[in-house]
C-alpha cells in the first residue's frame, strides 16, 4: 500500500503544462504609426517583462506564409524592442515572435499588421 | 523532439517544487516540530535518520532538477530558435541564477548527509543547516517571473520567496505526517507520537498557511487589478483554482485538527487511526496539485498586463450555460479542408468545422460521463422507487461495471482527439506525438482513461475483491485532474486560449475531488466511506456536464 501510495504522488509530481507564455506585447508603435509602401522603418514592440535580445527571433510574415528573420535591438525604455522592417509592397503582413524573457520563459506570439497602397 | 522538450521543461519547474517541499519542509521540520535536541524527546534513532534522508534526498534532487532545468532550456531553445543558444544564454539570470541555486542546493543537502545525518539530535548541526539553507532560498528569487518585472521587482521576489518558503513548511509538513503514518503503521516508532506530532504541526501548519495568504495576498493585487482580470484571464482563473485547491486541502487539515482536539480530550483514539491518517494522504494529492498549478501559474501573462485580452464575465458564464449537446460530427474531409486556412499566418479563415468536431468530441465524451457517473450513483442507492422495480435485476450489474465506460470512451478519444494526426490524418503517430505538445497531452490523457476504465473493470470482479487494484483508479484521476489543471490549447488567441482553459481547469478540480473521494471511499470506514464515495462519483458527473455543455470559440 505505501508503494501506491508513492506511486500515486510520483505520478501527481509527473505532469505539468504545455505552454509558457509569460512575456507579451503591451502596445506596439503599429497601432498609430503604419508602415508605408515601398520605405524601409523602424517598428518598437513593448513587452510586459525584461527581455534577453541575443535569444529572441522576429520574422516578418508575408503573403504564403514565408518568413525573413528581421534584425532587432534595444529600445530607448525598459522592455522595448526595435525592430528594422524592411521596405515591403503594400499587402498583409504579421511580425512572428519568438521571445526568451528574463524569468526564463521562451514566449510564441504573432502581430498582424497591414501596409497600404 | 521539441514537443518533448517543451512538455519536459514545463514538467520540471513543479518537480523542483516539490523537491523544494521536501528539503525545506524537512528542515522546518526538524527545526520546529520535532525539536530533536530536548530532553523529554526521546525519538528513535530511525526517525531522526528518516528526517534527514528526506532532507537530503529533496536537496539532491532539487539540485538535479535545477542543473536539468538548464539543459532543457537549452534543448528547447535550440529547437525554436534553430540556433545553438551559446555564448548569450550563458549571460542570462536564469543561466546564472540557476548553476548558483544548484550549487547552494548541493551544499545544503551535502551537509545534512555528511554532517547532520551523523548528528541528528545536535540543536547546534540543525541551526547550521538552517543557516546552510538561507543562500540556497534567497538564490531562488532570481529564477521566480517577479524577476523579470519593472514594477517593484524586489518586492515581489521578496513576497515569492516567502511565499514558497511558507508553502514549502506546510507542504513538507504534510510529506512528513505521512512518513510518521507509514512508520507507525509499521511499528518502527511508538505509537504515541503520532498524537504528539499531529498536535504539534497542527499550530505550525496555520502559522504557515497565515504566512502563505499575508504573502500571496499582496502578490495577487500587484498581479491583478480589476475583478475582471480575475475571472476573465488564465492567471486570474488559476489564482482561483489555487484558492479553491487551499479550500480543499484546509477542510481536510480541519477534520485532522478536530480528531486530534478530540483525541486530547476523550483518549479515544478511532478517528486518529482511522481516519486522520487517510484525511492526511488525500490533503498530500492536494498540496502536490496546488504546487503544480501554482508552476503552471507562473508561466501565464498577470491580468494586470492584458487588459485588451481580458474576457467579460458574460463570456466566461456563456461557457458553462447548459445546452443541446453536439451529436452530428462534420466530416473528417471537411475538417482536413479547413486546417490549410485555420493554421495559416496571412490570411488565417476561422474554421467552423475544426470548432464543431472539437464541440462533438467534448459533447460525446460528456455523455459518456454523465451515464457513467448516473449509473455509479445509483449504487449509493439501496432501493430504486417501485415504478422502476423491474429494472433492480439489471441494476447491480450496471452500478457495478459502469467504468466500462472508460474503455469506450478511451477508443473514442484515440481515434477523435487529434484529427489532422493518425489514425485519421496524414501526421505520422510518432511524428505527431513527439514534436507537438498537444498531441502528446491528448495521448497521454487518452492512455489514461483507456487504462483507468479496464484496471477498475477488472478490479470489480469477483476473483480480484480483495486485491490492491480498486487504488488505482484514484491515483489516476488524480493525474488525470493535474494534466486538466494544466492543460493548454496553443496557438489560440490568448482570449480563446483562455476560454478554452477554464473549463478544463474546472473539471481538473472536480477530478481531483473524484480522486481523492474515491481515495477515502476505499480506506475510510462508514459513514465516511459511502459520503466520500458519494461524492466522488457526483463529481463525475460535474465533470460530465461540463463537457456536455462545451462549446469552443471559433478561431
Amino acid at each position: 500500500m505505501k508503494n501506491l501510495y508513492l506511486l500515486s504522488l510520483l505520478l501527481l509530481a509527473l505532469y505539468q503544462p504545455i505552454a509558457c507564455a509569460h512575456a507579451v506585447v503591451t502596445d506596439y508603435s503599429l497601432k498609430i504609426t503604419p508602415i508605408h509602401e515601398n520605405q524601409a522603418d523602424k517598428v518598437s514592440l513593448d513587452f510586459n517583462s525584461k527581455i534577453e535580445l541575443g535569444l529572441s527571433q522576429v520574422f516578418l510574415v508575408s503573403k504564403g506564409d514565408k518568413q525573413t528573420l528581421l534584425t532587432i535591438g534595444k529600445g530607448d525604455k525598459q522592455g522595448r524592442v526595435n525592430i528594422e522592417i524592411p521596405a515591403l509592397v503594400s499587402g498583409d503582413y504579421a511580425l512572428k515572435l519568438k521571445v526568451f524573457a528574463a524569468d526564463g520563459h521562451l514566449t510564441e506570439d504573432v502581430i498582424h499588421f497591414t501596409v497600404a497602397p | 523532439m521539441a514537443g518533448i522538450a517543451d512538455f519536459l521543461d514545463s514538467l520540471i519547474g513543479g518537480f523542483a517544487l516539490v523537491c523544494f517541499a521536501f528539503a525545506v519542509g524537512s528542515l522546518f521540520w526538524g527545526l520546529f516540530v520535532l525539536r530533536p535536541w530536548l530532553r523529554d524527546a526521546g525519538y528513535p534513532a530511525v526517525l531522526l535518520e528518516r528526517t534527514v534522508k528526506l532532507l537530503y534526498a529533496g536537496g539532491f534532487a532539487l539540485a538535479g532538477a535545477q542543473v536539468f532545468k538548464i539543459i532543457l532550456k537549452i534543448w528547447l531553445m535550440s529547437a525554436v530558435l534553430d540556433k545553438w543558444p551559446f555564448p548569450e544564454f550563458a549571460e542570462t539570470t536564469q543561466f546564472i541564477g540557476g548553476i548558483v541555486r544548484a550549487l547552494f542546493t548541493l551544499v545544503l543537502a551535502g551537509y545534512c548527509y555528511c554532517v547532520l545525518s551523523k548528528n541528528p539530535y545536535s540543536k547546534d548541526y540543525w541551526q547550521t543547516a538552517g543557516l546552510v539553507a538561507v543562500p540556497m532560498i534567497i538564490s531562488g528569487a532570481w529564477l521566480v517571473h517577479a524577476a523579470g518585472r519593472f514594477d517593484n521587482p524586489v518586492i515581489l521576489m521578496g513576497l515569492t520567496v516567502i511565499h514558497q518558503l511558507a508553502a514549502a513548511a506546510w507542504i513538507g509538513g504534510v510529506f512528513h505526517l505521512v512518513n510518521i503514518w507509514l512508520m507507525r503503521s509499521k511499528k518502527q516508532i511508538s505509537a504515541d507520537l503520532w498524537p504528539l506530532l499531529l498536535k504539534r504541526f497542527s499550530l505550525f501548519g496555520m502559522a504557515s498557511v497565515g504566512v502563505i495568504l499575508l504573502s500571496g495576498v499582496p502578490m495577487a493585487l500587484q498581479y491583478i487589478d480589476s475583478w475582471n482580470g480575475f475571472i476573465g484571464t488564465g492567471y486570474g482563473n488559476l489564482l482561483m483554482v489555487k484558492i479553491i485547491l487551499l479550500a480543499l486541502a484546509l477542510s481536510l487539515a480541519w477534520l485532522n485538527k478536530s480528531a486530534v482536539a478530540d483525541y486530547f480530550v476523550t483518549r479515544d483514539g478511532h478517528a486518529l487511526n482511522y481516519r486522520v491518517p487517510y484525511y492526511i494522504e488525500a490533503e498530500a494529492f492536494v498540496l502536490i496539485t496546488l504546487l503544480f498549478t501554482a508552476a503552471s501559474l507562473a508561466s501565464q501573462p498577470p491580468s494586470i498586463d492584458i487588459p485588451n485580452l481580458t474576457a467579460s464575465w458574460q463570456e466566461v458564464v456563456d461557457m458553462f450555460t447548459p445546452r443541446v449537446p453536439r451529436t452530428a460530427s462534420p466530416t473528417h474531409q471537411a475538417l482536413i479542408a479547413g486546417e490549410a486556412g485555420r493554421v495559416a499566418i496571412i490570411g488565417q479563415v476561422p474554421s467552423e468545422a475544426a470548432t464543431a468536431w472539437s464541440d462533438y468530441n467534448h459533447n460525446i465524451a460528456g455523455i459518456f460521463l454523465t451515464t457513467m457517473s448516473f449509473f455509479a450513483m445509483l449504487s449509493y442507492v439501496k432501493r430504486l422507487p417501485s415504478a422502476f422495480s423491474g429494472f433492480e435485476r439489471y441494476l447491480g450489474y450496471l452500478t457495478r461495471y459502469w467504468p466500462i465506460g472508460f474503455v469506450g470512451l478511451g477508443i473514442f478519444l484515440f481515434f477523435r482527439s487529434d484529427a489532422e494526426t493518425w489514425p485519421l490524418g496524414p501526421i505520422g503517430f510518432w511524428e505527431s506525438t513527439f514534436n507537438n505538445g498537444e498531441v502528446l497531452q491528448h495521448r497521454i490523457a487518452t492512455l489514461l482513461v483507456f487504462v483507468l476504465g479496464v484496471l477498475e473493470l477488472v478490479a470489480r470482479l469477483p476473483r480480484n475483491q480483495n486485491s490492491r487494484l480498486p487504488y488505482f483508479f484514484p491515483i489516476l484521476a488524480a493525474f488525470g485532474g493535474l494534466m486538466l489543471l494544466t492543460h493548454s490549447h496553443v496557438g489560440f488567441q490568448a482570449k480563446s486560449a483562455f476560454l478554452i482553459q477554464i473549463g478544463h481547469t474546472l473539471m481538473g478540480v472536480f477530478s481531483l475531488v473524484l480522486a481523492c473521494g474515491r481515495w477515502l471511499e476505499l480506506k475510510l470506514d462508514r459513514p465516511g466511506k459511502d459520503i466520500a464515495g458519494f461524492i466522488s462519483v457526483a463529481a463525475l458527473f460535474q465533470i460530465g456536464l461540463i463537457l456536455m455543455f462545451y462549446r469552443e470559440p471559433l478561431y
